[in-house]
């Protein structure tokens, strides 16, 4: 455990990270989470967390299985109400808002599990996404549906998928559907992204791409937040890092501080 | 014989109606609803009485009777769809119940457990349809049209979202979709089209009561869905030819005791369901037979 610890440190100081350079500290929160806290009965899911996500940056949310990181994007996306507590983007609050209002201010997600709308083919699936209008029909006529169908076009050419564009989400291989989860939420023009282990399982070729298109994406000003196990993407694309546990907030800071603490690490690879 | 096959096709159309109307929101937006028949009564009785106190023009009877199936859906849809989807088939189990009671009940709008009858003949801008027919052409018409409806929404932005909720509510929500108005609309506009249905089945048989809207009836045009395909557009007319001729095809069976006929369907229409499930869970139609939509 210790050697893959010291291979993960090793890599942190050449890590390229998401390509931003300067102090993450003086980057303007873009959303703001304050002393937030869930209960599941007796189970203290997350424990008065505070946390700022800043503009421009990837920051990565690690820490040991049942940590709370998917509950905390669970909240943040208003899937659940917490107990306690406040989330502010861009200074107004989220909390109480419906998931699909949450998602309409700037919010997007992907799930671990992926949820793609499995009986739909590639294009639409991210076609609907462009579509979030309940009525009948979009406004803007045949001028916004060609605009969305180019788009459409674009995106399936840098995630991979252009010869998969009418192939249901059912019949793509795994690598695949994890772009198809990534294309969707490219579609929505969100301006933060909160990624549940979007990386794992993905062979050597497409983890390349991954971060390329990360790094892409981050460089045209979009902000992420990721969920993520895998100590290479941790160390790789992460401009900051916080480290969950037990539902706490042990630490927020750069990669090299956070990965080089040996107290953190022995809770990550659960030795302590 | 030829009228017997007309009647015999006649009632097909009708129940293709119901059954494209209610695949609309089982196939496409993933809501089952155990209360088709009440749209389908409600569309035949305020036909009836529009027919019977103001006029039997068919431009007047079926848009009210529209109008009345897509309010009452709303008072079902409103609350119900709020929750998880398990609870609209409670919800509609509940109302199919309620509606039955207040169809044998009611007596000035359903005429009771005795039923309507006398209902004139609809007529065509001042020309009356009444032999079978040119009947069996205004459904047929009207089948067409609703299978166009329906056919267009599933492929426009509005059919997409219904998809996607079917396919993952959650995930639908996380893309900014509004899954209680879109789901309500999908209901109303299935209610609404299943009171055509309703309203044709009352002015062909001149004579409606609670006998044709009980569960039995929302569960048989299930079936049809369900066994034809769905989410397609042939399986429930398929799934409504096979199940409208079944019973006439078992009177054939001389072997069978024709007094426990009605048994017998009971048990085919059970077998088959099961069976499907098994070996074809998307239907008969289905374009993926492993169980895809």
């Amino acid at each position: 455990m210790n050697e893959q610890l010291n291979t993960a440190q090793e890599t942190v100081k050449p890590a390229p990270g998401s390509g931003f350079t300067g102090s993450t500290d003086d980057q303007d929160v873009l959303l703001e989470i304050s002393n937030l806290s869930k209960n599941f009965g007796g189970l203290q899911a997350i424990n008065d967390v505070s946390l700022n996500l800043r503009a421009g940056i990837v920051t990565t949310l690690v820490g040991p299985n049942g940590a709370g990181k998917t509950t905390l994007f669970n909240m943040i996306t208003g899937h659940i109400q917490p107990s306690e507590g406040d989330v502010r983007w861009q200074g107004e609050s989220v909390i109480g808002k419906a998931p699909w209002k949450t998602a309409r201010v700037g919010i997007a997600r992907t799930f671990q599990d992926l949820r793609l709308f499995t009986h739909m083919t590639v294009e639409e699936n991210i076609l609907t996404v462009m579509e979030p209008g309940s009525w009948l029909w979009q406004p803007g006529g045949k001028f916004r549906k060609n605009r969305r169908y180019e788009k459409v076009s674009r995106i399936l050419e840098r995630t991979g998928l252009a010869d998969k564009r009418h192939t249901r989400a059912l019949d793509l291989a795994y690598a695949e559907r994890k772009f198809l989860s990534l294309a969707r939420i490219m579609a929505t023009d969100s301006r933060l992204w909160l990624l549940d282990e979007p990386a794992s399982g993905l062979d050597p070729n497409s983890y390349n791409l991954f971060l390329q298109l990360l790094r892409e994406e981050v460089r045209e000003g979009i902000t992420v937040c990721i969920i993520e196990h895998n100590l290479d993407i941790v160390v790789n694309i992460s401009d900051r890092i916080a480290f969950l546990d037990q539902g706490k907030l042990l630490a927020d800071g750069e990669p090299t501080t956070i990965l080089n603490d040996p107290a953190l690490a022995a809770i990550y690879f659960g030795e302590r | 014989m030829t009228a017997y096959i007309l009647n015999l096709l006649v009632l097909i159309s009708v129940y293709a109606i119901l059954s494209t109307t209610l695949n609309f929101i089982i196939g496409y937006a993933g809501i089952f609803s155990l209360a088709h028949a009440v749209f389908f009564g409600i569309g035949g009785y305020t036909a009836a009485l529009v027919a019977m106190n103001v006029t039997p023009e068919f431009f007047v009877a079926i848009p009210i009777a529209m109008a009345a199936a897509a309010v009452t859906s709303l008072l079902l849809a409103l609350p119900a769809l709020r929750v998880r989807g398990e609870y609209f088939v409670a919800a509609s189990l509940g109302l199919q119940v309620l509606a039955v009671t207040l169809f044998s009940e009611w007596k000035s709008f359903t005429g009771g457990l005795g039923g309507v009858i006398g209902i004139p003949a609809v007529e065509l801008f001042g020309f009356p349809v009444y032999k079978p027919w040119q009947f069996l052409l205004m459904s047929l018409i009207c089948l067409v049209i609703i299978i166009a409806i329906t056919r267009t929404l599933v492929h426009t932005s509005f059919g997409r979202s219904l998809k996607a909720i079917r396919d993952s509510e959650s995930a639908a929500l996380a893309s900014g979709k509004n899954i209680t108005v879109i789901k309500t609309l999908s209901v109303v506009m299935s209610s609404a089209l299943a009171a055509v249905a309703g309203a044709l089945y009352a002015f062909y048989m001149s004579f409606i009561n609670v006998e044709s809207f009980m569960l039995d009836t929302s569960v048989l045009v299930m079936a049809m869905v369900i066994i034809g395909g769905t989410a397609t557009i042939l399986g429930p007319l398929l799934g409504a030819a096979l199940l409208m001729l079944m019973p006439s095809a078992l009177t054939y069976l001389t072997f069978l005791p024709q007094t426990e006929i009605g048994s017998i369907q009971q048990i085919v229409y059970g077998l088959a369901m099961v069976l499907l499930m098994i070996f074809r869970p998307g239907g008969i139609v289905s374009s993926h037979p492993g169980g895809g939509k």
